[in-house]
């Protein structure tokens, strides 16, 4: 497994704040691989995606990219901004042009693209996340849904490496996330990495083939979703045993094992195939 | 202020080039102006009617409400025009006046002649204007100005001036209803105007904050200094061409008749 983002013993403090929002991060996220990072509300996993395309600088320890140590300086960071492509949080944050078109060219034009390739990749992008019909669109009048699929076509418009995703599902409605992990899975049926916040057991066991959790600020497991499923002491230290085992009463501690063997589409035969990835009917399983 | 942002973006006259629209409005306002007489500025009221109702598709209820608020405004100024004050009684004996205490008020056919004028100019102007919020989204505008080559500095502060009035509106909508679904607005005067005063306090808050959220946003899709995108791409129209070369002929030609 070759490793794309590596962290080690980074830790971060928000400026006037004591305490530290990362401490002592040690992970390896390996690349071409679906990546979900999971933890509670203020585990760090937003702060961790930051320092991803170096909009964050660690206190202490450092972050590689590809082997190489991330640079601060201006030419580097724009390289690397180009190849690290990221959804926020709060989709609102992101837009910030009066038309949908205009705001999906913000990135390509950034990248120094003349303006006819930078129409044409608005264009592609805008097929990809279906909202070709929305260009002409002022952002403010956009539901939640929409926001977030014009932010995934701003970022997908840059061809980036990776793609990082700061909890997209929650402005999704169930149909809109099938559409959503379908433009992923094409990005990443091209080989490409993607990183994912999220409290959605669904997502991990069945999307994800790689797992990562965040508990206050630490990293205290990393591995498959399946070894993530069956190691006890982890799912009973973050009490994600707690939460997943009481909306999921199939799930159970004593049971996962069976549980995931008879799962038709369990974490591992997702590689390969396009859509193997499927909602239950109540897929809104969440932390 | 919604209301006008959406018929800008689904009329008719969307996709006209914006600086045709601009010419037009602004021509029509410079006639309007300079051309005093109330035949024209009666023309460019109708004017722009034909244009925005008939022609862009906007309703003419949007058309007329929008042109009666800013009747509104203009009429407060009105009276201070009408009526005179002074120590003694006029002495133009067309005038009309009325004792008050040691002052007199006076007006005259004339001056009431004069004040109509006036507000039909103003109502002639604002027409104008009307008809560019009401076809040209503030995308375009700003699109047009960046091509007449005003400093990018002022330009990127209108964009995002503007994209930042729809999303603290939003907030300041949100944080409103959080309020009153607590009972804030509704258990006295004096707790609504100190709930008013807290959630004008936290929009500041709110707005510092969003406003470095979209610093990193913007960073983190390689901005440098410069928020550069794609113009738009516009359809000439003959006829909006001619109707506006038809427009200021006919403006011109009134004035000269009269
Ligand atoms: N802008 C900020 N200023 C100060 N503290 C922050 C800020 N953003 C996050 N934090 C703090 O950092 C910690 C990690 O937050 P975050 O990375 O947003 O967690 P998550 O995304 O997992 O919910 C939390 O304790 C939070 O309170
Ligand atoms: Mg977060």
């Amino acid at each position: 497994m070759k490793t794309l983002f590596e962290f080690e013993n980074v830790c971060y403090r928000y400026p006037g704040h004591k305490q530290l929002a990362l401490r002592n991060v040690n992970v390896c996220f390996p690349e071409g691989e679906k990546i979900a990072v999971v933890g509670r509300n203020g585990a760090g996993k937003s702060t961790l995606f930051l320092h991803c395309n170096g909009l964050y600088r660690p206190l202490c320890g450092r972050v590689s990219f590809r082997g190489r140590p991330l640079a601060y300086d201006r030419a580097s960071l724009k390289k690397l901004r180009q190849q690290v492509g990221m959804i926020f949080q709060n989709p609102d944050s992101q837009l910030f042009s009066a038309s949908v078109a205009q705001d999906i060219s913000f990135g390509p034009l950034n990248l120094g693209l003349s303006e006819a390739e930078a129409r044409r990749r608005v264009l592609e992008a805008a097929e990809i996340c279906e909202i070709t019909h929305l260009l002409d669109r002022p952002t403010h009048s956009l539901s939640g849904g929409e926001k977030t699929r014009v932010a995934l076509a701003g970022v997908l418009a840059m061809q980036p490496e990776v793609l990082v995703a700061d909890e997209p599902l929650a402005s999704l409605d169930p149909w809109m996330r099938l559409t959503f992990f379908d433009i992923l899975q094409r990005f990443y049926d091209r080989g490409k990495t993607i990183l994912m916040a999220t409290h959605n057991l669904s997502v991990v066991r069945y999307w994800a083939s790689y797992v990562i959790v965040l508990q206050e600020g630490q990293v205290v497991f990393s591995g498959t979703p399946k070894a993530l499923l069956t190691n006890r002491t982890v799912l009973e230290q973050t009490e994600l045993s707690r939460v997943w085992w009481k909306v999921d009463p199939g799930f159970d501690e004593d049971e996962e094992e069976r549980v995931l063997v008879s799962t038709p589409s369990s974490a591992e035969s997702t590689d390969g195939e396009g859509k193997s990835f499927q909602f239950s009917a109540d897929g809104d399983w969440s932390i | 202020m919604q209301l006008i942002e959406r018929y800008a973006y689904t009329n008719r006259l969307r996709t006209v080039p914006p600086d045709h629209k601009a010419a037009v409005a602004l021509l029509v306002l410079l006639l309007c102006l300079a051309l005093d007489r109330p035949a024209v500025s009666i023309a460019c009221i109708a004017w722009m009617f034909l244009l925005v109702v008939p022609v862009a598709g906007v309703p003419a209820r949007t058309f007329g409400r929008v042109l009666v608020v800013e009747g509104g405004f203009i009429l407060m100024t009105i009276p201070g025009i009408l009526i005179s004050i002074g120590p003694s009684a006029p002495s133009d004996s067309t005038a009309w006046s009325w004792p008050l205490g040691p002052l007199w008020i006076s007006t005259s056919a004339a001056t009431l002649w004069q004040g109509i004028a006036l507000v039909m100019r103003a109502l002639g102007c604002a027409a104008a204007m009307n008809f560019l919020a009401l076809t040209t989204p503030l995308v375009d505008i700003i699109e047009l100005l960046r091509r007449w080559h005003i400093p990018s500095v002022l330009i990127d502060i209108m964009t995002v001036t503007y994209r930042s009035i729809f999303v603290l509106l939003e907030s300041a909508n949100t944080m409103y209803i959080a309020q009153d679904s607590r009972l804030g607005y509704l258990t006295s005067r004096m707790r609504a105007i100190h709930n008013a005063a807290l959630l004008a306090s936290r929009l500041f808050v709110e707005a510092y904050r969003r406003g470095k959220e979209l610093q990193i946003a913007l960073e983190s899709r390689g901005f440098n200094g410069d928020l550069r995108v794609l113009p738009m791409t516009y359809r000439f129209s003959p006829l909006f061409t001619v109707l506006g070369a038809v427009i200021m002929a006919n403006l011109v030609l009134l004035w000269a008749m009269a």
